[in-house]
């Protein structure tokens, strides 16, 4: 029963053959295997993936943003970045966007300096982070600091797997298994599976970016089908390592990445890739959405301008801007129509008259403004007497593009 | 490299040429095909089809213009001509998309400036030509007519045909041998119906170019994103209707809050980050033209499209200094993988 409804984990059924694990385990797992990084409120979850293409179903969980820092940095500059992933926020669509963590690199040649750089992460702050030293001794210094946090642990390569998987399993981290050809990595997962570790992440080591988005599919294709389970891994991109960060981290976002470590980004870099990976990840069935409620623009009095909107972030934001750049104070009033466009609200019947009174009540939008007079979107004109009838607010038709709303105020709000 | 993808498409994009040199009895310095993929975009060693093209747009009254443009152009910016043609010979555009934005004032009617502008366009730029005409229907059939007949033999590509007005620029492009795109909201279907009506009115398939519409990122852009991706799909699986090349200009991605709003110091990095993001991926989604209006966010582009094709395959004609340049980048990283010296 727990196996049917996902719970269970057949490789720990006491009683199955080989071969029944085998045949249950895959048609039960999910193709690409959940692996969770780090420990606390920071932690994220990543694989699970189910698609190729997100107007399939969607895409789950978003890629983390791993910022590297150098143990041959030092600590001051390396607490300063890692202060950075800890503080930065950026609020987007009533959601708080952030980097995911940190990624330590063993570049130093001295076991020693790369813990005392984990060391010095550690004291900064709980982020979930990647621990990058290709020599086994050298990880074994860092997880020495962190490993109970659940580090992800990169990498074990075919050279180093046997003592890597241990330190995984000793630890209970994730680990990236790293194959210089790709097409050698599914013999290196069952190898690492064999080994008792079961949270793998793939890098597929490729040595461009066309290598990369082109095995990255393939590595999607093959798992979400199930043609080469051993494949069904969330894959892994040194984006930093490409010499062409921005673009690595674009096609990283885009063909199935679920890690990505770069340098330190700029405040510009950082705006783009965190409102491109909510983009991508945002479900198609189910919009960006604003809360509904009133929202001021400046500081309007009883006697503003009140806009009705619907809670589509996009057409919030668009309005929003025509708004302030009208500069004329309001209010705007955003009713719930679960995501959907003005035009798509009408034509669905999610925006209706009764909609709209119930709203204003709500929001007692009567206290706010000392007149009764709601000015709709263009596109709702259909609905104006309805809308007068069921509040009893005089109804405005607004213009259809927002962009003509400040003229629009100018001319027609004489209150 | 011993993974394979899974792809088994049995359809195959359309291809349209845009541009005639002088022996296609033009007199652009290099004509492109655009389209004839097989496969998902940059998918295979090398790819099928041809690689994606970076356009630059100017345009006529700057007075629509984002602000951020003007700002970094200032000086700089001359006649649609002079600007052409130095943008051209600067950043090195594959090809240039100008916006006859003049003909958006109210009542307009100097169509003879119109000509006189694309004649002046094509004299000063050897690069090929996009022309976005007029948005009202009342003025198409002059603006049209008088942007056809000054490019006349150039093969270019005339915008954009929309639903309720498509009959002009269909004309236009008839009677002087240019290409059309064929513009619908977010709507694969509507795209499809689009390329029917334009069929029928004469237009061949291998002279429409579809624009799905390109929200800015953060603005709308997964809607667009995933319409490209669905109309490539399709047009894979052997949809003829839509398998037509794809153009992508994210024209309101220079106006949005987090370019507009940006810290004075780094307002222009932010506008070419943003142009940059959203270009890409559309070209991952599959535009064969992205158009950008920020020149420094052309040669960061063109680097990443020749880095995702594989510098494989070399781009029909030339493409000044890029190519070399990029080769050094994968060089490098193929030099760089492993330890990365973190740079400072
Ligand atoms: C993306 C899209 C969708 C997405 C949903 C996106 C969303 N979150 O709403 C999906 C794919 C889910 C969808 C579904 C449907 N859609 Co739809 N969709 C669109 C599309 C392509 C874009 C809509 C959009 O995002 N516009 C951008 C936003 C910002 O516009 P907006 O909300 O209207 O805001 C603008 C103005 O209204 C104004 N404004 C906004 N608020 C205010 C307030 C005031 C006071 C003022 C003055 C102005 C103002 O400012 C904004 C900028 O100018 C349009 C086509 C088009 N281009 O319009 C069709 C469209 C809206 N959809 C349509 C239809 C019919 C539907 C469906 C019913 C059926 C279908 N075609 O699938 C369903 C209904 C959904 C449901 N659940 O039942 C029709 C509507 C027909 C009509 N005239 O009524 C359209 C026009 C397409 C068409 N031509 O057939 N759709
Ligand atoms: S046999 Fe195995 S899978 Fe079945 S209920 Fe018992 S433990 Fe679970």
């Amino acid at each position: 029963m727990k196996l049917a409804s996902g719970k269970g984990d057949v490789d720990r059924c006491p009683y199955l053959d080989d071969q029944a694990r085998d045949i249950l385990g895959s048609s039960t797992r999910p193709p690409i295997r959940l692996v969770k990084v780090g420990v606390g409120e920071r932690s994220f979850p990543i694989g699970e993936e189910m698609v190729q293409f997100r107007h399939e179903k969607t895409f789950y969980h978003p890629p983390g943003m791993m910022v590297a820092v150098s143990d041959l940095w030092t600590r001051d500059r390396i607490q300063e970045v890692v202060a950075r992933v800890r503080d930065t926020v950026v609020v987007r669509v009533g959601t708080d966007q952030r980097l995911s963590g940190v990624a330590i690199r063993h570049l130093s040649g001295d076991p020693a300096a790369f813990r005392t750089a984990v060391e010095a992460v550690e004291e900064v702050a709980d982020l979930p982070e990647v621990l990058m030293a290709e020599d086994p001794a050298v990880m074994e210094q860092g997880l020495a600091v962190c490993g109970h946090f659940r580090p992800l642990i990169y990498a074990a390569t075919e050279k180093t797997d046997e003592t890597m998987c241990n330190l995984a399993r000793d630890y209970g981290c994730p680990l990236v298994v790293k194959a210089d050809d790709p097409g050698r990595l599914p013999d290196l997962v069952e190898r690492c599976k064999g080994r008792g570790v079961q949270n793998l992440v793939l890098d597929p080591a490729a040595p461009s970016l066309h290598q990369f988005q082109n095995i990255s599919t393939a590595i999607r294709q093959q798992a979400i089908t199930r043609s080469t389970p051993s494949l069904g891994y969330p894959v892994f991109l040194d984006a930093a390592a490409t010499g062409m960060q921005e673009a690595a981290i674009v096609t990283g976002i885009l063909r199935f990445a679920s890690v990505l470590v770069l340098e330190n980004p700029d405040q510009a870099s950082l705006l783009a890739f965190l409102t491109l990976r909510q983009n991508i990840y945002t479900d198609p069935q189910k919009p960006i959405q604003m809360t509904p409620g009133i929202y001021r623009l400046g500081t309007p009095g009883p006697d503003s301008p009140v806009l009705l909107t619907v809670n589509f972030s996009l057409t919030f934001f668009t309005l929003q801007g025509y708004l302030e750049a009208a500069r004329i104070p309001c209010f705007m009033v955003i009713v719930d129509t679960e995501g959907l466009s003005v035009l798509t609200a009408v034509a669905s019947g999610k925006l209706n008259e009764t909609l709209v009174a119930e709203s204003l009540k709500k929001f007692s939008l009567e206290k706010e403004v000392s007149h009764r007079s709601l000015i709709i979107p263009g596109y709702a004109a259909p609905l104006s007497g309805r809308i007068e009838e069921a509040s009893g607010w005089k109804v405005l038709v607004g213009p259809r593009d927002a962009a003509e709303i400040g003229e629009y105020l100018e001319k027609e709000w004489k209150q | 490299m011993g993974l394979q993808t899974l792809s088994s498409w049995t359809g195959q994009i359309g291809t349209v040429v845009l541009g005639a040199t002088r022996s296609e009895g033009g007199s652009r310095s290099i004509s492109y095909s655009i389209g004839g993929e097989r496969d998902l975009p940059f998918l295979g060693s090398p790819p099928s089809g041809h690689r994606p093209l970076v356009a630059y747009e100017i345009c006529d009254d700057l007075s629509i213009w984002p602000p951020v443009i003007r700002e970094f152009l200032k000086d700089r910016i001359r006649e649609p001509g002079a600007w052409a043609r130095e943008a051209g010979d600067q950043w090195k555009p594959d090809l240039i998309r100008l916006f006859l934005t003049s003909t958006r004032k109210r009542d307009f009617r100097d169509f003879a400036a119109i000509r006189r502008t694309v004649e002046e366009v094509l004299q000063q730029s050897p690069l090929p030509l996009i022309i976005e005409g007029s948005t009202d229907q009342a003025i198409d059939s002059e603006v049209f007519a008088a942007c056809g007949e000054a490019g006349e033999g150039e093969r270019l590509l005339l915008g954009t045909a929309e639903a309720g007005r498509y009959r002009s620029i269909a004309a236009a492009a008839l009677a002087y041998g240019h290409a059309v795109i064929a513009q619908s909201p977010i709507d694969i279907n509507l795209a499809k119906q689009l390329n029917i009506l334009l069929r029928e009115t004469g237009v061949p398939e291998n002279r429409i170019v579809i624009d799905p519409y390109t929200g800015a990122l953060g603005y709308g852009f997964e809607y667009s994103y995933s319409v490209m991706e669905r109309i490539r799909t399709s047009a894979l699986k052997g949809d003829a209707d839509l398998a037509m090349p794809i153009i992508s200009g994210a024209s309101d991605t220079l106006t949005v809050r987090e370019v507009r709003e940006a810290d004075p110091g780094i307002s222009q990095r932010v506008a070419v980050t943003w142009e940059f993001y959203t270009a890409l991926s559309s070209a991952l989604a599959g535009a064969s033209i992205v158009c950008v209006r920020h020149p420094q966010t052309i040669p960061l582009l063109l680097d990443a499209i020749d880095a995702l094709w594989g510098g494989a395959q070399e781009l029909q004609g030339v493409r000044g200094s890029h190519l070399p340049h990029v080769r050094h980048e994968t060089c490098q990283w193929q030099r760089r993988r492993g330890p990365l010296p973190l740079s400072g």
